[in-house]
């Protein structure tokens, strides 16, 4: 029934990159992380114990089901004693529907509180990779660690819903029905248990050979898809080479590959299903032959050869579902035990506790000695010492790595710097709270990222309590109104993911209206490189002017225009300040900076 | 091996114009004699436990005969009774026997069967399916990729192929089994005794109808789950790509109730399938208890009546709960018959699909034996392109490119330029006018042949999860170390290959992740120049990247271009100082085209462009950028201008 919950949501499957979850690694059952999980239905208390009252319940009324037919059976029927059949049949069919009706709530109740489990993780997963510096997004391949985490969240479910509650269930009618049938006939009984074991060994053995063979399947799988994909998104490369074949050829050999693998999986199912039918044709010839024996030689009563044979069924049918559960709890193990370790990633740093607010900005921006590293040993800004006056653009220029990108995320206290201080208004970051900062800054990125929703949703962002009236007036300021007017619903247009519908020029324009609603004190753009055409570049540069006009600005900058407009150019180079002034200074000085003007210039003169 | 060998005829478009569930028919006729040998294992499957259930009946009858001479005697079947010397434990211990010897016969032939219907799903349905999606996928035109986006692509080949193919062993093999397995039960009870198999069965179609309304809801709202489970995940990985926004802006917690509304949406949508799921399943459990107490009830009174024997019922009562597991055997075959016929229609598409580029029937094959090779002389006529059902993207095309001759182009987004490259190795074909190669329209050669004279450098290169040789040599795969290197030399990438730490061997992460933009783009000139093209392509190649690098490139390009008739679009001026000759596309036209003094003298839109890009900046030169910049905005908005 929850099988279609339990598949992996297509947003991942469709990406093929994607690592497939591995599945558990044999270990033995950890009690810290079983508490834990425990401690994850607290909140639900009231739901989980009626639960555990029904599992219980149910582990009465199946095996009891099982004993009335064949009491009935052995009983009145045997004996054609009519109106006993009448009773029997009445009491059966009232304890039917009373299980039937305790079915409803036990299966409700186990599929609610495994949603509500999983509902919570996933909250708080989120919720913790918000907490995060951007320090750990560096370090740490996101997509693909929530992709698997997404799969672990819903083998927790599994482990919640499940496990616990149907080994209930199992293990209660198992241990009902050897009471009823050590009760009929303890010597018949015992010889039957001997056979126990022998299940069990042969389904944990089959289990753990399955989940490597799904293992390889699935690693097999991603080959498949990893190929596959590649050939689709480079179509353009496999034709203008004539590759068709080549990859046609490699592809076969990649299914040929995973259908041997599935063949391999096939087989042993193929193996294990007669084993385990037999192991109960066995036992029923034996049951036949000693049990009859008995019964003819007086020692045994056909009705409890008879019982044997109803309950014998609830005791044998427990040992693989229980073992299949034993699985499902390792899975469900390995699954919370990484779903924790997310979850327990302490955050490199955080506001300190006293962090006070700021009140409104100023923009006076300072770096004292300021030193910077992203991984030990990686020096990427050393000594960087400077002042940004209230109201002044600050260009950075420099090579790929020489740290610009880098101040930019200490102003905006993305990092705390290594060594030495940033100061907005003489007040050193670290000693101030994130959130009032962030009220008062802006940043447009190079990637111009967009959310999917309307353009405006996407200025909202900015600030969420603005008005449409609020939005449309920041782009007035800007002079772009007509540019999102002149889109399919304007303002209400859609953007899809990483702001597909929208072209570069308009992307980056509406992140231009988010920063300005946001009224920023300082404004951090890191510049985008790539080209849109040029009427469309003019309008940009001139909605640029305008959201930075009065405020302190830092451009990571790459356009010509906007280095001739700062009011002071830093020149990085490997994580220090070579250079500063502004572009007359600068020439005058006759550095690198001149130098690459030059050579910049002469580069753009094609006359030659 | 050719994989075209691996797909038999029944996948390509014999007569597309059929149904999907006709077609489906053919291709499980195509398996027929893998499926006739499924179905016969099923039925002797069959036969056998219900043969060990009847010995269990037998058994229960021969004791109770033994114990009280008064009870029926037993019914051998088909009058197979054992001499009547022997003894009631000489013929228990026979029929243990029998048990015996038809559970390791069921197990044995269930082993088959599993294998058997394993080889035709896994070693032959599916494969053979992929391989012919596949190659049919590769040989598909641009317009096609288009169209499609590629996650929808690749399920045509992963999941859509698997539900097709669970036509066959889902629906047309898991019916058969069914149809049988009901039959053979109905037969066996019916034989036993006809009105109490009536009123066991009473309550079964209301099971089934149940099942079946159930089923079909279902559907509906586990995709609507499934759905909403991909948008909470869509928003955590979106929030995680746009993690610096959201902190930059200080909106974590606006951010986490979004969030925290479409995890809530998966809950709701939820509760109600939990509803309706745990009565649904109970209900079941519950109708084939009350098939139960009917049997008793009345089977018991049978039995009373000496009517049926006590054997009999309980057999009854084991063919019972094997009927009631069939029940959700039918409701998976009606959910797999749809959603095989979807998949099926998604499967279909591809193979009809029509193959628009093809090789005329005598096509030239220059550098064929006795064919001259080409010299490279490009020409477009009057040529005008649209896109399917869209308005011309390109009209009146006059373009001439001498062999060994360069041209650039010039242009705003959607001006055109790129489509114009395309229509030289016909990724698309023009819908009027000609495009030509030393007189020849391209249309006449063979589209391997031309697309192997042709080198292309996308504006953003995909490279392949493969070492750095095996992708430079993607268009030549024989080509040898030598041959490799003197082709990355020619595109300035040997350096930064020397110093990678396994050289030529080191691998490339997934699209080359492990390159900065700029050694991606030299890997692809190299890929480009090692199949020693006649015409070189260039889309645009250092659009994505920052204006140092783009040096490093463009002095690649020089020594890539030598000897070689080239087309450039590049947005950038500093990219078209090697062209002969500039055009400037404007919505599809050309504009303008000529040198790049000519074009300055013009003051038109490359004169513009060219000074809002510092083209000879000096002093004074920067600064009428601005006001030109400032100007050019200013008409942008339709303000008048100072």
């Amino acid at each position: 029934m929850t099988q279609a919950l339990r598949q992996p949501p297509a947003a991942l499957t469709a990406k093929p990159a994607v690592e497939r979850p591995s599945q558990a690694v044999e270990r033995p059952l950890d009690f810290s992380i079983i508490r834990r999980l425990f401690a994850c239905t607290r909140p639900y208390g009231r739901l989980r114990n009626w639960l555990l009252v029904l599992v219980v319940l149910r582990s009465v009324q199946l095996p009891t089901l099982s004993w009335l037919t064949a009491s009935v059976i052995s009983g009145p029927i045997h004996d054609r004693h009519g109106s006993g059949i009448a009773l029997g049949v009445l009491a059966f069919v009232l304890w039917a529907g009373f299980t039937a009706g305790c079915f409803v709530y036990r299966s409700r109740y186990a599929l609610e509180l495994g949603e509500y489990v999983v509902r919570d993780l996933r909250r708080a997963i989120y919720a913790h990779l918000l907490r995060l510096p951007m320090s750990y997004f560096k370090r740490t391949e996101v997509g693909r660690l929530l992709g698997r985490t997404v799969h672990d969240v819903d083998s927790v479910r599994t482990g919640v819903q499940d496990v616990f509650f149907v080994t209930v269930v199992q293990a209660g009618s198992m241990g009902i029905s050897a009471a009823l049938m050590a009760h009929y006939d303890l010597p018949l009984f015992l010889v039957m248990l001997v056979m126990a074991p022998g299940l069990w060994l042969v389904t944990r053995h089959f289990r753990k050979l399955s989940s490597a063979a799904y293992r390889q399947r699935s690693e097999s799988f991603a080959r498949v898809t990893a190929s596959l994909a590649e050939s689709v998104n480079g179509i353009r490369e496999i034709q203008s080479f004539t590759r068709q074949e080549r990859n046609a050829q490699a592809f076969a050999l990649r299914i040929a590959d995973h259908a041997d693998l599935n063949m391999r999986g096939a087989r042993l199912a193929a193996v294990f299903q007669p084993v385990l039918s037999f192991n109960g044709q066995f036992f029923l010839a034996l049951l036949l032959v000693l049990g009859g024996y008995q019964v003819l030689g007086g020692r045994v009563e056909l009705d409890a050869l008879i019982q044997f044979l109803f309950l014998s069924t609830s005791f044998f049918n427990g040992i693989p579902i229980i073992g299949e559960q034993y699985n499902q709890a390792l899975t469900a193990m390995a699954g919370a035990e990484r779903v924790f370790r997310l979850l327990d990633t302490r955050p490199d740093w955080e506001d300190a506790p006293d962090a006070r607010d700021f009140g409104r900005i100023e923009g006076r921006v300072e770096f004292h000695d300021v030193s910077f590293q992203y991984e030990r040993g990686v020096q990427v800004l050393s000594d960087v010492d400077f002042v940004a006056q209230p109201g002044e653009s600050i260009a950075l220029v420099g090579h790929t790595g020489s740290g610009k990108s880098t101040i930019a995320n200490l102003i905006a206290k993305l990092y705390l710097p290594s060594a030495g201080r940033v100061c907005i208004d003489g007040q050193d970051l670290a000693r101030m709270s994130g959130l009032s900062l962030h009220r008062q800054i802006a940043c447009v990125t190079q990637q111009n990222f967009l959310f999917t929703g309307t353009v405006l949703e996407n200025i909202l962002v900015g600030k969420p309590d603005a008005t449409t009236a609020d939005v449309e007036q920041a782009l007035d300021a800007l002079g772009v109104r007509d540019l999102i007017e002149l889109l399919p619903a304007g303002l209400q247009s859609t953007v899809g993911e990483r702001g597909v519908g929208l072209s570069s020029g308009q992307r980056q324009i509406v992140c231009f209206a988010r920063a300005l609603i946001a009224s920023p004190r300082v404004v951090i753009l890191d510049e985008a490189t790539s080209a849109v055409d040029s009427v469309t570049e003019a309008r940009v540069q001139d909605a640029l002017q305008r959201l930075l006009a009065g405020r302190t600005s830092f451009v990571v900058a790459h356009r010509l225009s906007t280095i001739l407009r700062a009011d002071q150019i830093l020149v990085l180079d490997h994580g220090r300040i070579v250079e500063r002034g502004n572009h007359q200074q600068l020439l005058r000085l006759g550095g690198s900076y001149a130098r690459s003007y030059q050579e910049f210039v002469s580069s753009r003169s094609i006359d030659v | 091996m050719s994989t075209s060998a691996l797909a038999p005829s029944v996948f390509s478009a014999a007569a597309p114009a059929s149904s999907p569930l006709r077609r489906l028919l053919r291709l499980t006729w195509h398996y027929r004699s893998a499926c006739l040998q499924v179905l016969i294992l099923q039925t002797t499957l069959l036969g056998l436990s219900l043969g060990g259930l009847s010995t269990v009946g037998l058994c229960v009858d021969l004791l109770r005969h033994a114990l009280d001479p008064s009870a029926p005697a037993p019914v051998w079947p088909l009058r197979l009774s054992p001499p009547s010397s022997w003894s009631a434990s000489q013929q228990l211990f026979l029929l243990g026997a029998l048990v015996l010897a038809m559970g390791t016969a069921y197990g044995l032939l269930s082993y088959a069967h599993g294998v058997q219907s394993g080889r035709v799903q896994h070693l032959r349905l599916v494969p053979e399916l992929r391989a012919s999606v596949f190659h049919k996928l590769l040989r598909l035109s641009f317009s096609f990729y288009d169209t499609s986006g590629s996650a929808s692509i690749i399920n045509r080949v992963t999941s859509d192929v698997q539900a097709a193919r669970s036509f066959v062993d889902g629906v047309m093999l898991q019916g058969g089994v069914l149809a049988l397995t009901l039959s053979v039960y109905a037969a066996f009870m019916l034989r036993a005794n006809v009105p109490l198999t009536f009123a066991c069965l009473g309550a079964t179609p209301l099971l089934w109808w149940l099942t079946l309304r159930f089923s079909s809801w279902a559907r509906g709202a586990y995709q609507k789950t499934r759905d909403l489970v991909d948008e909470v995940v869509r928003t955590m990985s979106e929030g995680v790509h746009g993690i610096v926004v959201t902190k930059v802006f200080g909106r974590e917690a606006e951010e986490l109730a979004r969030f925290e509304r479409r995890n809530q949406a998966v809950v709701d949508q939820q509760q109600e399938i939990f509803r309706r799921a745990s009565h649904y399943s109970s209900s079941v459990h519950f109708t084939s208890q009350i098939n139960v107490a009917v049997l008793l009830g009345y089977g018991g009174w049978l039995v009373t009546q000496s009517r049926l024997s006590l054997g009999d019922l309980i057999v009854f009562a084991n063919v019972l709960t094997q009927f009631a597991t069939q029940v959700s055997a039918m409701a998976r075959v009606v959910n797999t018959l749809q959603e095989s016929l979807a998949g099926a229609r998604r499967v279909f598409e591809v193979l009809d699909a029509e193959i628009e580029i093809q090789s005329p029937r005598s096509a030239l094959v220059p550098g064929a034996a006795g064919a001259p090779s080409l010299s490279g002389a490009l020409r477009f006529e009057g040529v005008q392109f649209g896109y399917a059902g869209a308005a011309p993207a390109l009209d009146d095309i006059q373009l001439e490119v001498p062999a060994g001759g360069c041209v650039a182009i010039l242009g705003g987004t959607a001006a055109g330029k790129s489509t114009l490259l395309h229509l030289v190795p016909r990724f698309y074909d023009v819908r009027a006018g000609r495009v030509s190669i030393d007189g020849h329209d391209v249309r006449e050669f063979d589209v391997d042949a031309l697309r192997r004279n042709i080198g292309v450098v996308f504006q953003e290169t995909l490279l392949f999860r493969q070492t750095i040789a095996e992708n430079i040599a993607f268009g030549h795969p024989e080509a040898d170390a030598a041959a490799i290197e003197r082709a990355a030399r020619i595109a300035g990438a040997h350096e930064f290959i020397q110093s990678m730490p396994a050289g030529y061997a080191t691998m490339l992460a997934e699209e080359g992740a492990n390159l900065s933009g700029g050694q991606r783009q030299r890997l692809a000139l190299a890929r480009a120049v090692l199949v020693e093209p006649k015409l070189l392509l260039l889309d645009d190649p250092t659009a994505a990247l920052d204006p140092e690098t783009e040096r490093e490139v463009l002095g690649a390009l020089r020594r890539v271009m030598q000897g070689r008739t080239t087309l450039i679009v590049s947005n950038r001026l500093s990219a078209l100082r090697f062209a002969d000759r500039i055009v400037v596309l404007d919505r599809g036209r050309i504009a303008e085209q000529g040198t790049h003094r000519e074009l300055m003298s013009r003051a038109g839109l490359y004169y513009r462009t060219a000074l809002l890009q510092g083209v000879g900046a000096s002093e004074g030169g920067a600064a009428d950028a601005l006001a030109l910049a400032d100007e050019i905005a200013a008409r942008g908005r339709g303000e008048p201008t100072a």
